[in-house]
């Protein structure tokens, strides 16, 4: 048949069209179009997004899409961060890193988040690309200094290293050495979690003094409040800073010095850091406060009346995360003094506390969301709540896109009427149309579910902690919610019928994540027998599943969709059901 | 509302409306009960004790201070127990924020409530609640100590509170505290005196794991 390219553009037309669509979903919905269109757009695909490693291999990505600049990967499960994933489960970037080698040498962007990244891999990254620019590494582990090291050295083009919440063996601070002379292209540099006392200051300073560039830096712990001066008058140009520990002896120049040395950030929009403060430093911020959209003072041990006196500053304050010493006196400030705020998140001071610390209660919430006609996001962490407090938020702000709220002690109930909390976050999804990720907690039955089923359909993630009496609650979220692409679930009674009667419903998910629930054996390895498009990966340190009768739950369970079956690089503690109904190791 | 099922195991088909309606008072006794009959056939058909998880079957009809987990099988030790920490991963708190706690250290914790007592404070921080945990049980409970005087009388009603009635399984159990310093302590070695002052949190242990 002949093709009928009378009507149609040239190539060249088309991807210069296509060039000016960035989304992935935009870009995944071109392809579709025609055969034509698949093949173009695959060619001309710079950015690749994968949010879950094991779902596609490497070989199928460098297939079909052959000259990718920039590649995001995420590894773990999401309850990793809370030590619910074994050590050793996977989510390893090497063989990625290896394959990309030879396919991208023109590779500049890699972005990974929850990966197990080694010393290997950074220097092969170091060796292969000769263009790389950006190294993003969120929430990674398995390298240390040595790898980072290799980077600064090889990458002669850096612009941006970021190594937000990894963990890293800090073996020597001297890897900042590494970055040559020439270096002047940083960007951003973010070493916040290096734990070591070494930081190779003088290093630091000449890397910082001659890239003019530089728009964001976060220190580390290591560097003393005196060096901050010196550091903010070599980039007066920032617009993101993190100090280190914001404490030195009271001395009446550093306090001066350090004041000149903010005010002369004209372009400072946010400030992060501040460990081990020292109260009568804070005043040296008064003069940035106005201009700050992000200030992030979670790990800074100051009480309500310091807090309230900074914040009180922060006219233009979008986005806050502070610890609960703010409490709801605090709360209260800040509802009055930032009306432009989008996104607070509030973290436990004392989280195994068994009596509260602080006088942090729904209160506070419920000002923020009364003052702040703006907020659309909330992680909040308290020890009560009631159903009237989340249903006036809720009322508040019908604008949430994320709402987690965690009431520290499992299965508490609303406090005044003693009842569960369904009806509190019923009027949530219920009010908040465009909710895309709820946390949930506290005393709940079924009926919560029943709610969320009902109303949270723009709904894409859920965690679900000690909730709901049985498979019903389950089957209401499976069922119900459109657009849930990620659910987690912990210690809920949740069986094998929801997930047997909704298991077409997870190939339209990235992942389900069950530990604690009363998922039998025998429903897993009915749901890989029968799903060939979904990995049921079975996680049980202390005894293989199959030693077990099959009505015996596990004790976690991970499913995910993948084109690339099963993986290859399981530890001994997990095991996948496959399509012979075997148990693959 | 019905569950069609695409997959089945080979069990009767869900009937929503008899064992699980959404209503809280059956689905507590029916359900839980399915439950729990799958337990004890395993524990009974196989050789050796199976694992099992901690299935919270909630009952709502008894609300005392609003938690009162039901364990269904006392054997199990399957969740790992941080010295620190009653459940692994709760609160969901990520593990570098610990740390950064454990930087700082708990006396400031005591410093701020001290502050706050002498500047005619908020709350009192001496309640007479404290966390009380049975090795193997997820859920930790509270118990008041103020209205004990002597170890028999707290050991009796913690023997009650985690429904353990006979007198041999009593004997396998042994009373453990931490003090302030977070040192893990046997109850038995110290003075009823001593163990009122310095004890943080309690726990029931197991005699063989001493």
């Amino acid at each position: 048949m002949q093709k009928k390219r009378a009507y149609s553009f040239p190539d060249e037309v088309l991807e210069h069209v296509f060039s000016f669509i960035q989304s992935d979903k935009d870009r995944n919905a071109v392809s579709v179009v025609c055969k034509s269109w698949y093949e173009i757009e695959r060619w001309c695909r710079r950015k690749v997004f994968i949010g879950n490693c094991y779902a596609v291999s490497p070989k199928m990505v460098i297939k079909r899409f052959p000259e990718v600049r920039s590649i995001e990967l995420k590894g773990k499960p999401h309850f990793a961060d809370f030590n619910l994933v074994p050590d050793g489960w996977g989510g390893y970037v090497l063989p990625w890193i290896g394959e990309m080698a030879g396919a991208y040498p023109w590779l500049e962007e890699i972005r990974l988040k929850r990966m197990v990244v080694t010393d290997e891999s950074l220097e092969l990254i170091a060796k292969s690309f000769k263009n790389f620019k950006v190294l993003v590494l969120f929430s990674c582990e398995g390298f240390s200094t040595d790898g980072l090291a290799a980077i600064a050295a090889g990458c002669k083009n850096l612009s941006e290293l970021d190594l937000r919440e990894s963990e890293v063996d800090d073996l020597s601070g001297h890897w900042l050495t590494h970055f040559p002379e020439t270096c002047t292209s940083l960007v951003s540099l973010n070493i916040s979690c290096l734990g070591s006392d070494e930081v190779s200051f003088s290093a630091l300073e000449r890397l910082v003094g001659r890239c003019p560039n530089l728009r964001s830096l976060r220190l580390n712990r290591a560097v003393s409040l005196d060096k901050i001066a010196n550091i903010l008058c070599l980039a007066p140009q920032l617009v993101d800073f993190g100090t280190g520990n914001y404490t030195t002896e009271l001395r009446p120049d550093v306090l001066s010095n350090l004041t000149a040395a903010f005010s002369s950030c004209k372009e400072l929009k946010s400030l992060s850091g501040f460990w081990d403060v020292v109260p009568a430093y804070l005043p040296a911020l008064y003069s940035v406060c106005s201009r700050l959209t992000s200030l992030n003072l979670s790990y800074a041990t100051i009480h309500s009346p310091e807090i309230i006196k900074l914040v009180s500053h922060c006219s233009s304050l979008q986005c806050l995360l502070v610890l609960d010493y703010i409490e709801d006196s605090g709360l209260e400030a800040l509802a009055s003094s930032c009306k432009d705020l989008q996104e607070l998140r509030v973290f436990p001071s004392d989280p195994f506390g068994v009596e509260p610390n602080v006088s942090l209660t729904e209160k506070g919430l419920v000002s923020v969301s009364l003052g702040c006609p703006k907020l659309q996001s909330v992680l909040y962490f308290c020890r009560r709540m009631t159903n009237a407090a989340l249903v006036t938020i809720a009322q508040n702000c019908p604008n949430f896109t994320h709402f987690r709220l965690c009431i520290i002690e499992p299965k508490t109930a609303d406090y005044m009427t003693l009842e569960p909390l369904d009806v509190g976050f019923g009027a949530i999804v219920e009010h908040c149309k465009d909710l895309r990720r709820l946390s949930l907690s506290g005393l709940l039955t079924d009926r919560v579910f029943e709610y969320i089923g009902t109303y949270a359909k723009k709904l894409e993630m859920l965690s679900v902690a000690f909730a709901g009496d049985s498979d019903l609650g389950l089957h209401h979220v499976l069922s119900g919610c459109e657009s849930l692409r990620k659910l987690e679930i912990r210690d809920c009674p949740f069986g094998d019928k929801a997930l047997l009667a909704n298991a077409a419903k997870l190939e339209t998910m990235r992942s389900l994540w069950m530990s604690s629930c009363t998922v039998s054996f025998g429903a897993c390895k009915l749901l890989g027998q029968k799903m060939h498009r979904l990995n049921v990966e079975v996680i049980d340190e202390t005894e293989p599943p199959c030693s077990r009768p099959k009505s015996c739950p596990v004790d976690k369970l991970y499913v995910y969709r993948s084109i690339s079956g099963p993986r290859s690089d399981m530890p001994p503690f997990v095991w996948t059901m496959d399509e012979e109904g075997t148990i693959l190791h | 509302m019905e569950l069609r099922l695409g997959l089945a195991l080979p069990t009767p088909p869900f009937d929503t409306n008899g064992s699980c309606s959404s209503s809280s008072s059956s689905s507590g006794g029916v359900g839980g009960g399915k439950k729990r009959r799958c337990f004890d056939e395993e524990s009974r058909v196989g050789g050796g004790v199976p694992k099992t998880l901690h299935l919270l079957v909630w009952n709502t009809n008894r609300r005392d201070d609003g938690d009162e987990p039901r364990d269904l099988d006392d054997n199990s030790s399957s969740v790992v127990l941080n010295e620190e920490e009653g459940l692994v991963g709760w609160p969901p708190v990520k593990a570098w924020r610990k740390k950064l706690r454990r930087h700082n250290g708990r006396p400031n914790n005591n410093r701020i409530a001290a502050a706050k007592n002498s500047c005619g404070g908020c709350r009192a921080s001496n309640s007479t609640y404290v966390k009380v945990k049975l090795e193997g049980n997820a859920i930790a409970r509270k118990i008041d100590l103020s209205v004990h005087r002597s170890f028999e009388s707290l050991t009796a009603t913690l023997m009650r509170m985690f429904d353990i009635s006979e007198e041999h399984q009593q004997k396998s159990f042994r009373l453990a505290y931490q003090d302030r310093e977070g040192d893990w302590l046997l109850a038995e070695d110290v003075p009823w005196g001593t163990f009122i002052r310095s004890l943080k949190c309690i726990k029931l242990i197991r005699s063989r794991s001493c």
